[in-house]
C-alpha cells in the first residue's frame, strides 16, 4: 500500500487541505460550543426554578380602586374569558389557581421560642404545572400537607422581621426541615395537620399546596361555596411573543413584568444560540464541500494513475482507500481538536457561571460529543460513498 | 482458465468496414492455454482494441468473447480484478509504467499485490535483460527500450493462464528482443500459459503455433 500511497498522494494541495481543516475546525467548534452553551444555559435558567417549568406565566386582573375596591367588581376570571384565553395561539395550556375557601392558621415551634402563629391562605394549581421531585400530592386521610413557599417570604422574615426582633435567621435547608402546625377551620370543623415546606419559588407569589388537597379541603370545610378563579397560570410557547403581550394589555390582565423579562432573556439567548449553531452548520457544510472538491480534484489529477493501478489488478475499493483514509484522518483530527477546544472554553466559562450561580451544576458533554461524533460519522460515510462512486466511474471510463 | 473464444467479434468503430482480409474480426477464433499465437496487423486494424477487449478495459465491440464458455462482456468488476491479478497478464503497447516511481518500485507495486515472484528472481531478470544498473532509476529518466524491458518483467510478476504482449519489442534491438523472447517463453512454459503477441512488422521470435492477420 505504501507504493500506492506514494503514487496517489501526488498533486495533494496542502493549502486546500489546510483551508478545509481550518474552516471545518471553526464550523465544528461553533456547532459543538453552541450546543454545549445552550445546554449549560438552559440548566442555569431551569435550575433556579426547578419545580416550576419554564415558559409559565401567571396572570391576574388588575385591581383598580374604583372598580374593585369601591364597587366590588370581581377580579376573578369568568369561564368565557378562560375559554378565550385557551383559544389563543400563543397559549399551550391554561391552569386555574384554586384559592382556599376556609380559614388556615399556621404555627411554628422553633427551637424553644414561643409559638408564633399566623393566619394564612393556600392556593393550588393543577399538578401538571408543578415540577418537583419531592413528594407532591395528597390522599384523603393523609395528615401531611406539602407546601411550596415564595422565597420572598423567607427573605422578608430573615432580613426584615428576624433582624429587627433579634431572632435567628432561617436557611432554606432549615425551613424545609421544620414541621408547621396547620390548623384548618370551616364548616363547623377544626382539624390539625402537619405541614412541611418542600421548596421555594421566585415565580409564584403564593402558598402552594397540592390540587388534590385543595379540592378535598374546599369540599370538606367550605361545601357549596363558589370557588373564585382569581389567577391563572399559562404555559406559553414563547413568552416574548408580541401577540401575547398585546393580548394581556388589551384585556387588562397583569403579569409579573420582571419574570416576563427573564423569560424573554432566556428565549432570546436560546434564539441566538440556535442562530449561531446554524451558522456553524453552514460553515461546516461549506468546509465539507471544500474537502470534497479537493479530493475530487486530486482524484481527477491522478485519474490516469488510478486507471493504471486498476489495470494492474487493484480493485476500485483498494485504490479508493487512500483517499477515504485521508478524509477520515483529516476529519478525525478536526473532531479531536474541536473537542479539546470545547473542553477548554467550557472550563473557562463554567468558572464565571459558578461565581454568579453558586448552585450551578453544568450538564454533561454527552450531547455535544454525540453531535460531534455523529457529524464525523456522517461525513465519513458520505465521503466514502462518493470516492467509491468516483473510482467506479474511472473504471468505467466515464470521465 | 483454459481457452478464450471470439465469436464474430468486431469493434463498434469497424461497423460497415470490409473485414474480409481479417482472420479475427467477425470470425470464430479460439486461443488455448500453452499455445503461442502471433497476430500480425497493420496500423489502425484494432490490435490494441483487441488487447483491451480481452483485458476487460473496453467493451465497445459486437459479438461475444467467451472465457471458458462464459461471456466475458458480462463479468462484474470483481471478476475482472481477479482475472487481472491471477489469470491474464497484459504488456501494454504504451507500457503504463509510473514515471514517478523507480524501475524497481514499478515492479514491486505489482508483485507486492500478487506475491508471485521473489525479489531474487526479479533481480536476476533485471540483470538478464541488461538493466540491472537501472533498478533505482526513475522510469521517467529511462529510454523507451529500457522501459519496455521493465514492463515485461512486471507482466511476468503474476500467475497467468494467458500472457498478452502488444508490440513488446518495438524499440529493442535484435539481441534484446532475443532475450525477451527467451524470458517470455521460459515463463509461459513454466506456467503452461498461452501467449498472444501482436506485431506491426518487427515480431517477437517465438515458436508460434498459429499466426493470424488482423
Amino acid at each position: 500500500m505504501n507504493l500506492v500511497w506514494k503514487l496517489l498522494k501526488q498533486h495533494i494541495s496542502k493549502p486546500q487541505f489546510a483551508g478545509f481543516f481550518l474552516a471545518n475546525l471553526v464550523g465544528m467548534l461553533i456547532i459543538m460550543l453552541g450546543i454545549q452553551i445552550y445546554n449549560d444555559a438552559t440548566k442555569v435558567f431551569d435550575g433556579k426554578e426547578g419545580f416550576m417549568k419554564e415558559d409559565y406565566l401567571i396572570i391576574s386582573k388588575k385591581v383598580s380602586t374604583l372598580g374593585n375596591t369601591i364597587f366590588k367588581q370581581s377580579t376573578s376570571f369568568r369561564d368565557d374569558e378562560l375559554a378565550q384565553l385557551e383559544e389563543q395561539e400563543f397559549v399551550e395550556k391554561v391552569g386555574v389557581f384554586t384559592p382556599s375557601n376556609y380559614k388556615v392558621r399556621a404555627g411554628l415551634n422553633l427551637m424553644g421560642f414561643s409559638q408564633m402563629s399566623t393566619d394564612m391562605f393556600f392556593e393550588s394549581v393543577p399538578d401538571e404545572f408543578v415540577d418537583t421531585d419531592k413528594k407532591w400530592g395528597f390522599k384523603e386521610g393523609d395528615h401531611f400537607i406539602p407546601i411550596i413557599l415564595p422565597r420572598d417570604y423567607l427573605d422578608l422574615y430573615n432580613f426584615g422581621f428576624a433582624q429587627s426582633k433579634n431572632l435567628p435567621t432561617i436557611s432554606e435547608g432549615l425551613a424545609t426541615s421544620v414541621t408547621l402546625d396547620i390548623t384548618i377551620r370551616g364548616n363547623g370543623k377544626e382539624d390539625h395537620y402537619d405541614g412541611r415546606i418542600v421548596g421555594f419559588t421566585n415565580r409564584l407569589n403564593t402558598l402552594l399546596v397540592p390540587q388534590a388537597f385543595m379540592e378535598w379541603a374546599n369540599k370538606t370545610y367550605a361545601p357549596g361555596k363558589k370557588v373564585e378563579k382569581s389567577r391563572t397560570i399559562l404555559k406559553v410557547g414563547n413568552p416574548a411573543d408580541q401577540n401575547l403581550v398585546k393580548y394581556l394589555q388589551n384585556h387588562n390582565y397583569q403579569t409579573d413584568n420582571s419574570k416576563l423579562k427573564a423569560s424573554k432573556t432566556a428565549y432570546i439567548l436560546r434564539l441566538c444560540l440556535v442562530v449561531v449553531t446554524a451558522v456553524g452548520v453552514v460553515i461546516c457544510l461549506l468546509a465539507f464541500y471544500i474537502l470534497m472538491l479537493s479530493i475530487y480534484l486530486l482524484i481527477q489529477k491522478n485519474s490516469n494513475k488510478l486507471e493504471d493501478l486498476m489495470l494492474l489488478g487493484y480493485s476500485p475499493a483498494e485504490v479508493a482507500r487512500p483517499y477515504q483514509t485521508l478524509s477520515i484522518v483529516l476529519n478525525a483530527a478536526v473532531l479531536l481538536l474541536a473537542i479539546i477546544a470545547v473542553l477548554f472554553i467550557r472550563n473557562a466559562y463554567t468558572g464565571k457561571l459558578e461565581a454568579f450561580f453558586p448552585n450551578y451544576e453544568g450538564t454533561g458533554l454527552t450531547t455535544t460529543l454525540l453531535v460531534g461524533v455523529g457529524l464525523f460519522v456522517l461525513v465519513a460515510v458520505f465521503n466514502h460513498i462518493l470516492v467509491a462512486h468516483k473510482m467506479k466511474s474511472i473504471w468505467n471510463r466515464k470521465d | 482458465m483454459e481457452k478464450i473464444e471470439l465469436k464474430k467479434v468486431q469493434p463498434h468503430v469497424f461497423r460497415g468496414r470490409d473485414l474480409a482480409q481479417s482472420n479475427i474480426w467477425g470470425n470464430e477464433v479460439s486461443f488455448k492455454k500453452e499455445k503461442f499465437y502471433l497476430i500480425e496487423a497493420n496500423s489502425g486494424t484494432g490490435k490494441s482494441s483487441l488487447c483491451s477487449f480481452l483485458y476487460g478495459y473496453r467493451n465497445d465491440y459486437e459479438g461475444d468473447i467467451l472465457f471458458d464458455n462464459e461471456n466475458a462482456g458480462l463479468f462484474p468488476i470483481s471478476r475482472w480484478v481477479e482475472l487481472r491479478k491471477h489469470h491474464i497478464a497484459l504488456l501494454w503497447q504504451e507500457l503504463r509504467l509510473f514515471p514517478e516511481l523507480t524501475a524497481w518500485e514499478n515492479i514491486q507495486i505489482k508483485n507486492k499485490m500478487t506475491g508471485f515472484q521473489t525479489d531474487l528472481q526479479i533481480a536476476q531478470w533485471f540483470d538478464m535483460l541488461g538493466i540491472g544498473d537501472k533498478r533505482d532509476a526513475l522510469i521517467g529518466r529511462m529510454s523507451y527500450g529500457q522501459q519496455q524491458r521493465v514492463a515485461l518483467i512486471r507482466t511476468l510478476c503474476q500467475p497467468a493462464d494467458f500472457i498478452l504482449a502488444d508490440e513488446p519489442i518495438s524499440h529493442l534491438d535484435e539481441q534484446n528482443s532475443r532475450l525477451m523472447a527467451d524470458l517470455l517463453t521460459q515463463e509461459a512454459k513454466r506456467q503452461g500459459a498461452g501467449v498472444i503477441t501482436t506485431s506491426i512488422g518487427k515480431r517477437l521470435e517465438l515458436n508460434y503455433d498459429t499466426t493470424y492477420t488482423l
